[in-house]
């Protein structure tokens, strides 16, 4: 009887020992921002001032394709005509980067992807005119 | 043993304790945070260093440590917060005392989730600053500092503000507070939030000789353009108070706008009663219209403005009022200085 009980609890240990096994964790992988479509103003600011309802926004568009943007019914922006744009980080973005067809020269927006009452939003500041002043624009994409 | 009883009543007691808690509660909020006087110069030149100096007296009844904090009501074109220098002395200190800007989105102890700026914008107000394109900035001691109990301590804030060349006249302000309370501290109810921080309105504006449009922001003007330095591509706003000076608009149900822009030698007018150049009322005898000068004057690319008069007119286009009211067009230059 005695040796039944100590072949169970060698058994048992033995278990013991090699149920346990090296989990390895993988971080989940932030997906890539994408920010394809035709996108529209729903907020705007200059200098902390409200101009949303003071001006005629609702005409602007910028659409993205994947490497690509285009302006349509321009108004005060980072760029005034097509071209090329990424990400400083596609998974972790801050800012994004216009490139004009009609010129070699990047150009720098600061960026915010914040999602606000359910609804993804990009959120850009620049200086379009003066460097003092500073607008901000609240896009959302338009179906 | 028989036992004494004290000849005071329930009622004396309740008194005696009301008598007794004020005197505490007098004791405890005697605090005070007080501007005695404003050195500052009537007149400087545009672009130069502003020297300021704030008198000020520190005194409290509760033993506390925190840091001073010095907010200065600027206008914004002065872009006051990257150009402005900000040191203290005082009895308990040795040398001048360093102070950096405090960055604008640090909440205000007990300010309901302001920062610092908008909670003084909120409490302190605008110094009847006409024009709203100005600013709080707001400084704070590197270190904290414990405050005198029961003595008065002198303390002197040294402020160099380098201003921008723009000609501008603007009623300055300043708030002296200290990190621990902020402008609204509930720490003794019954004491006026107003014991928490010492003001002061210097009873003349100053006065920049700059370059350019002159920017006053003291007296009512029929028309100043916001922002006051912008160049073709911003959005530029256009009031018009009809309330501000005798003028032939002053009852007018609709306000138009008559513009002329001036390229390189070359002018563009627009003058039409539309919805394009219509003002929109914002009550009191107040219009206002906001414009993107290359679209409203059509633009081509390459093209750019200099400069643009305008003047406004009533719905059949007839009756105008410019500057001062007369016939003359406003003016104004598209400049970044």
């Amino acid at each position: 009887m005695p040796r039944i009980i100590k072949t169970c609890c060698i058994l048992l240990l033995g278990l013991f020992v090699f149920s346990c096994k090296v989990e390895h964790l993988t971080p989940p992988n932030e997906p890539m921002k994408n920010i394809a479509g035709s996108w529209g103003i729903i907020h705007a600011t200059r200098n902390g001032t409200d101009l949303t309802s003071g001006f005629d926004f609702t005409k602007f568009r910028i659409v993205f394709t994947d490497s690509t943007y285009a302006i349509d019914s321009l108004l005060p922006f980072i760029v005034t005509t097509t071209g090329k744009w990424v990400f400083d980080d596609p998974q972790y973005p801050f800012n994004l980067i216009f490139t004009p067809a009609d010129s070699s020269k990047s150009i720098l927006a600061p960026f915010l992807f914040p999602v606000t009452g359910g609804v993804r939003n990009i959120v850009i500041t620049f200086s379009p005119g003066c460097p003092a002043n500073s607008y901000q624009y609240t896009l959302q994409k338009v179906n | 043993m028989k036992k004494t009883i004290l000849p005071i009543n329930k009622k004396s007691w309740s008194w005696i304790w009301k008598i007794a808690g004020t005197l505490i509660i007098i004791v405890i909020i005697a605090c005070n945070l007080t501007i005695s006087s404003v050195d500052q110069p009537l007149t400087a030149a545009g672009g130069s260093v502003v020297p300021i100096t704030l008198n000020c007296s520190i005194m409290s009844n509760n033993p506390q440590t925190s840091a001073l904090v010095v907010g200065i009501l600027v206008p914004k074109i002065w872009n006051a917060s990257s150009n402005t220098t900000v040191t203290f002395t005082a009895d308990q200190t040795t040398g001048p005392q360093p102070m950096s800007l405090i960055p604008p989105n640090t909440p205000s102890p007990y300010g309901n989730g302001l920062s610092w700026q908008d909670d003084m914008m909120a409490t302190i107000g605008h110094a009847n600053n006409l024009i709203p394109e100005y600013e709080w900035i707001a400084f704070q001691s590197n270190q904290q500092y414990n405050y005198p109990i029961t003595t008065t301590e002198t303390v002197t804030v040294s402020i160099q503000i380098k201003v921008s060349t723009n000609n501008v006249l603007f009623n300055m302000a300043y708030v002296l507070a200290e990190s621990g309370d902020g402008l609204h501290s509930t720490a003794y109810p019954p004491t006026a939030s107003t014991s928490y921080y010492g003001t002061a309105f210097p009873s003349k504006p100053i006065r920049i000789n700059g370059t350019g449009n002159l920017l006053d922001f003291v007296n009512p003007q029929l028309s100043v353009i916001v922002p006051g330095s912008s160049i073709d591509n911003d959005i530029i706003t256009i009031p018009f108070n009809a309330k501000a000076d005798s003028n032939a608009l002053s009852a007018a149900s609709q306000v138009y706008l008559c513009a002329t822009g001036y390229t390189h030698g070359d002018s563009i007018k627009v003058c039409e009663q539309t919805s394009k150049t219509q003002l929109v009322s914002t009550g009191q005898g107040q219009w206002q219209t906001n414009m993107w000068p290359r679209g409203f004057f059509n633009l081509k690319a390459g093209q750019t403005l200099d400069s643009m008069e305008y003047y406004f007119t009533d719905v059949t286009g007839a009756t105008k009022v410019g500057y001062a009211g007369g016939a003359a067009p406003f003016s104004f230059t598209f400049s970044c200085q």
